[in-house]
């Protein structure tokens, strides 16, 4: 049920009133009074487990604790959350969580965004009265193709459990033995594999379960994070961008119940890993005409000789002979920018490759592995398949070709390379080197993952922001600064100062979009009016 | 190696016996553990399979009663009771006496096979202490000359 | 006024040698209850009558077993009733004899609770070291089959109930009752959240009752004798006849049956024989199984009922008599129990997982001489903190046995940080 739909019950929290819908549980109730109650175990996108006891908060009329996760509000209901009784039991369950815990904070990389370290900050008594022998258990056990498991650490918490139980229904995780000898693994021989495995090292409140792909190389306290939005996959899960000396250094899930509520895929969680070994295309290249070998030129005379030159093919064998080769991968305001310099230069023709692998799965993945394909047809005047295309350009009906964001030469193998004999001017915008880069008379170097403003709809038809976090590559740009730049040589408009201006642009072409500007679409993204979703279409 | 036909069959017979299948899993490993002595990881995996359960949770269920052994115990599986009754009634004494006498510590296995010894939790027999079970049957009352006599005559 | 001549009700077929049988049960009147139950009465009226008798759970907690049943939703839909035959509290074992003594009155009894709560599936959870008296259940249960006392169309009534045994597999939480609906769901015994009760979310998420052997014993009494008659044994609130467990230093060990409100002394030196040896005087008494707070000697002039013993600033508990002489070093009893809490904890929750062992740690530096003074009052603050604020009663089961044994013992605690040694005088080997 929707909470606007639930009856609206008033409450007491720590001596102020708030009134949230029934069902609502008091650390959520709390929360919206801005006041916390600690815990560990509760998650909101999980089942309730109430095993910490870190929630503990003292009822009126009732004589023990409850636990706040899993006790309802109730009309009148009247709680503390800083009572003597209440703060006496938090602070002996932090004082019974550290016992056994290591305490081996300077070398944990959970360390400075640990709960169990800011709770014992805020709510323990800086002292333990503990001088036993700790209970041992497996340390730095490779538990799984992306994840070290620390037995000490862990506050059997059962999140990690829950979330491979409920969300991937994987099953791989259990709890062994019993007492303080309880302990989280999988069964013996088995490992923590599945697509989404890097989600329980987000829930770990602790650092019990360690990402290898960033165990030890980063401080926390030094990333910043930037919120965005992954480019992986067609879903565009939210994320944050944790960056510090101009580089990525994680990629973790940001909240958000209409996308992704509070997971991620592992592929796409590491995808910066893979941008990062990509090779860098940073100046604009021109082909030497007939001496092979590239030179580099700067941006506007590059800007100028593109505009020349397809000028020239138009006004040789008219205009239609210009054509395009949009990207999911590329923003919508590029795929507008491109879509305005080809009706600019009098052509008409526009592919959108397809980027499928695997199947769509239940959870978040999907198939198309490009983040912004239903922008292509929404903005980007995408109108042909690129095997209609090829066709053209192969029986001469297109001489000149402007690549945005793709590499066919590398996609589609011989047939392209045939193509690429038969056009006259190949123009490629493009934030890496490839094999079409390299083959293209002219390559204007674009901004990559995370350096750029940009906007992309989901395949759900959810309008959402890139953010940049790193400064731009060498002269790379967003691709509708340099596509924009030619159109206007070609008589087209004014090109937009920024990012706001180019959205603005590109909102005022596509109807569906009317109205909007980017405040409104904000850090969880907008909802486009779903009578016309662009699920299903193409 | 898979169970015999026979406990194959009680097997099947205990699913059926629940609106859940999943219920019959203490009776699987019990089943498992009267023909093998112990529920061994391969046994584990097998039950997983046959209930259509996670392994790491039949393991995780194993681990969790002091009853499922994973490793093969002794013919005779001495079980002491040391919770308090039975600590009033001279338990302690008993067990020092079991160990010198079988050269065994809690937790081991003569090397013949014949004995394994552990220490378990009040067994409800705190009227009788002090007070083992051996494999199923409860010795009750025990004093030194009786528990010298009850060992000797197991072989 | 001694208990003498009280003729017990409970355990009046146990010294046959076949009581265990159908037919020895019958004769002595067995299962008449069960039929004029469901011939008589309707379920409504056997649920008052339990109700009216003022039985009160024998398991340990008292609760009164006629409004426990009434929790239970009214009307047709799946609900359970589930007997809690898993019974491990130390210093307990009077489950267990009326299991193997006497089944037949344990099902009788079991029958007319599924009949009073509208279940058609009974589950017994039988605790997995009992393999005995497991073999003579079963045995029972499928007699009872035969004699068509259960099953389908019970005694020609239209009324239908199976019965289903089950093994636990060693665990003592799974006495706990959402714990043993864990685990009779074939999963780790882990103790739920409450709310929801059982009563509402039970065994596969349906409307359950969970009831202790000896409580469902007195059922067929007060059916076949009336509520009347029932409430006049023991006393007010108190009512009807009650086993006694008594262990330890005591000439006669056994299961004892009288009223509720049997005096503790008369229990002990009167029906248990008395103190095992003669120059060992009384030291203390833990009269409701080993989670409840001890009495010491000059304490136990105490009625053994749920209230008095509530006065006394103890509980009945499961009614397991730990009796101790002058030998017993509390440092040492709190351990072991101690011990059994830690070995017992399921580790689900921090305070019950984390503070059991702790207490151990702390239990067996005093007991090794290694102590301070402060670990005293650590001792306490840890079950203040651990006391009320854990998912099952366990951290409670452990934190008050620990509470007054300290608060009790002081002296003797304190002795052991000063002296680096016991106060008691340990006894001579006893055998």
């Amino acid at each position: 049920m929707a909470d606007s739909q639930r009856e609206p019950v008033t409450l007491t929290i720590d001596g102020r009133s708030v009134t949230v819908p029934a069902g609502t549980n008091l650390i959520e109730a709390a929360r919206t009074l801005g006041i916390e109650i600690p815990h560990f175990c509760y998650h909101r996108n999980l089942s309730i487990a109430g095993n910490c006891r870190m929630c503990l908060v003292d009822i009126e009329k009732v004589p023990k604790n409850q636990i706040a996760c899993s006790t309802s509000v109730a009309p009148g209901m009247v709680v503390r959350t800083r009572s003597e009784k209440a703060v006496k039991a938090r602070q002996g369950v932090m004082e019974f969580l550290l016992i056994n815990h290591p305490l081996d904070c300077p070398i944990c990389d959970q360390a400075g965004e640990c709960v169990l370290q800011d709770f014992s900050y805020h709510y323990g008594t800086g002292g333990s009265r503990f001088e036993g022998e700790k209970v041992h258990n497996e340390k730095n056990v490779d538990i799984g193709p992306h994840i070290v498991f620390d037995g000490e650490r862990c506050i059997k918490c059962t999140r990690c459990i829950r979330f491979c139980d409920e969300v991937t229904h994987t099953h791989e995780l259990a709890l062994f033995s019993r007492g303080d000898h309880t302990i989280i693994g999988t069964f013996p021989g088995s490992r923590l594999d599945n697509d989404y495995s890097g989600c329980t090292v987000d829930l770990c409140p602790v650092g019990a379960l360690t990402l290898k792909e960033f165990r030890f190389r980063q401080r926390v306290w030094f990333l910043e994070n930037t919120p965005s939005v992954c480019a992986g996959c067609g879903r565009g899960c939210n994320v944050d961008l944790a960056i510090n000396e101009n580089r990525i250094w994680r990629m973790t899930p940001r909240e958000n119940d209409a996308v992704n509520r509070s997971w991620m895929c592992d592929e796409g969680r590491l995808s910066f890993l893979r941008y990062q070994q990509t090779e860098r295309l940073g100046r604009a290249r021109a082909e030497a005409t007939g001496a092979g070998g590239a030179r580099e030129i700067p941006p506007e005379p590059a800007w100028e000789m593109a505009a020349a030159t397809l000028g020239e093919i138009a006004r040789k064998h008219g205009g239609g002979t210009i054509a395009g080769i949009t990207s999911g991968h590329a923003t919508l305001e590029e795929q507008a920018a491109l879509s305005e310099l080809i009706a600019r230069a009098g052509g008409s023709r526009i592919a959108l490759p397809v980027h499928e692998r695997g199947e769509d799965d239940a959870l978040l993945i999907r198939k198309d592995k490009t983040a912004n394909a239903a922008g292509a047809r929404l903005a980007g005047g995408a109108n042909c398949s690129m095997e209609e295309l090829l066709s053209a350009v192969r029986t001469g009906q297109v001489r000149a070709l402007v690549v945005l964001r793709e590499d066919p030469l590398a996609d589609f193998g011989e047939e392209a390379k045939v193509a690429r004999g038969a056009l006259d001017f190949l123009l490629t915008l493009d934030w890496r080197v490839t094999p079409t880069v390299n083959a293209s008379d002219l390559a204007l170097p674009v901004s990559a993952y995370g350096e750029m403003d940009g906007s992309i709809v989901n395949f759900e038809g959810r309008l959402q922001l890139l953010r940049p976090g790193l400064r731009p590559y060498q002269e790379s740009d967003p691709a509708w600064r340099p596509l924009l730049e030619i159109a206007s040589r070609l008589g087209g408009s004014a090109v937009p100062k920024s990012f706001r201006e180019a959205f603005r642009w590109t909102a005022s072409r596509v109807p569906l979009f009317a109205g909007i500007d980017t405040p409104a679409v904000g850090k969880l993204g907008l909802q486009l009016d779903s009578t016309s979703s662009p699920r299903g279409e193409a | 190696m898979n169970p015999s036909e026979e406990t194959r069959k009680r097997i099947d017979a205990a699913i059926k016996e629940y609106p859940r299948p999943r219920s019959a899993l203490l009776a699987v490993l019990h089943l498992i553990q009267a023909e093998r002595g112990y529920v061994a990881k391969e046994d584990q995996e097998w039950v997983a399979q046959r209930m259509q359960l996670p392994s790491a949770e039949v393991a995780g269920v194993v681990s969790f009663y002091t009853m499922f052994r994973t490793a093969p115990p002794g013919r005779h599986h001495l079980q002491v009771c040391r919770t308090l009754s039975c600590q009033l009634r001279g338990c302690r004494e008993l067990l020092q006496h079991i160990r010198a006498k079988l050269g065994i510590a809690e937790g081991g296995v003569t090397p013949d096979g014949r004995f394994s010894l552990v220490t378990v939790e009040c067994l409800g027999s705190c009227g009788t202490a002090p007070m083992m079970q051996v494999n199923d049957d409860y010795h009750e009352n025990l004093t030194r000359d009786g528990l010298d006599a009850l060992l000797d005559s197991m072989k | 006024m001694s208990h003498d001549a009280y003729s017990p009700l409970l355990l009046k077929n146990i010294h046959r040698a076949d009581s265990a049988t159908l037919a020895a049960y019958r004769e002595s009147g067995g299962y008449r209850a069960l039929e004029r139950a469901l011939k008589e009465m309707s379920p409504e009226q056997v649920l008052e009558e339990v109700k009216a008798s003022g039985l009160r759970g024998r398991g340990g907690a008292g609760f009164p077993t006629g409004m426990k049943w009434s929790f239970m939703p009214k009307g047709e839909g799946e609900k359970y009733l589930v007997l809690n035959a898993d019974e491990s509290e130390p210093g307990t074992f009077k489950d267990r004899l009326l299991m193997e003594r006497d089944p037949h009155l344990v099902l009788e009894g079991f029958l007319i609770g599924c009949y009073a709560v509208g279940c058609r599936h009974g589950y017994i959870y039988i605790r997995g070291e009992f393999v005995h008296a497991h073999r003579v259940l079963l045995k029972a249960v499928e007699d009872a089959r035969a004699a068509g006392l259960a099953g389908k169309n019970i005694l020609g009534s239209g009324f239908d109930c199976e019965i289903t045994l089950y093994r636990g597999a060693g665990a003592y939480i799974c006495g706990e009752e959402t714990a043993l609906l864990e685990s009779l769901e074939g999963k780790r015994g882990m103790p739920r959240l409450k709310p929801p009760f059982p009563a509402q979310v039970g065994l596969y998420g349906k409307p359950t009752s969970v009831n202790n052997v000896e409580t469902v014993a007195n059922v067929p009494l007060i059916v076949e004798m009336g509520s009347s008659w029932y409430a006049s044994i023991g006393r007010p609130k108190n009512t009807g006849p009650k086993l006694y467990c008594v262990s330890g230093h005591v000439r006669r060990p056994g299961v004892y049956e009288f009223p509720l409100g049997v005096p503790l002394k008369e229990l002990v030196f009167e029906h248990a024989g008395g103190m095992l040896r003669k120059d060992r005087p009384l030291k203390a008494v833990v009269p409701g199984g080993s989670s409840v707070p001890i009495l010491p000697a000059e304490k136990c002039d105490v009625l053994m009922d749920f209230d008095s013993l509530a006065a006394a600033g103890t509980m009945l508990g499961s009614a397991g008599v730990i009796v101790m002489d002058d030998s017993v070093c509390m440092v040492d009893a709190l351990l072991n129990l101690a011990r059994f809490y830690a070995h017992e904890s399921c580790g689900q929750c921090t305070p019950c997982r984390e503070g059991c062992g702790w207490y151990v740690q702390i239990l067996d530096r005093l007991e090794r001489g290694e102590g301070k003074s402060s670990d005293l009052d650590l001792l306490l603050d840890l079950s203040d903190r651990i006391q009320g604020n854990t998912i099952c009663p366990l951290g409670d089961a452990v934190a008050m046995p620990v509470r007054s044994y300290v608060n009790v013992f002081r002296d003797e605690f304190q002795h052991h940080v000063t002296q680096k040694r016991c106060l008691a005088k340990p006894a001579t080997a006893s055998r």
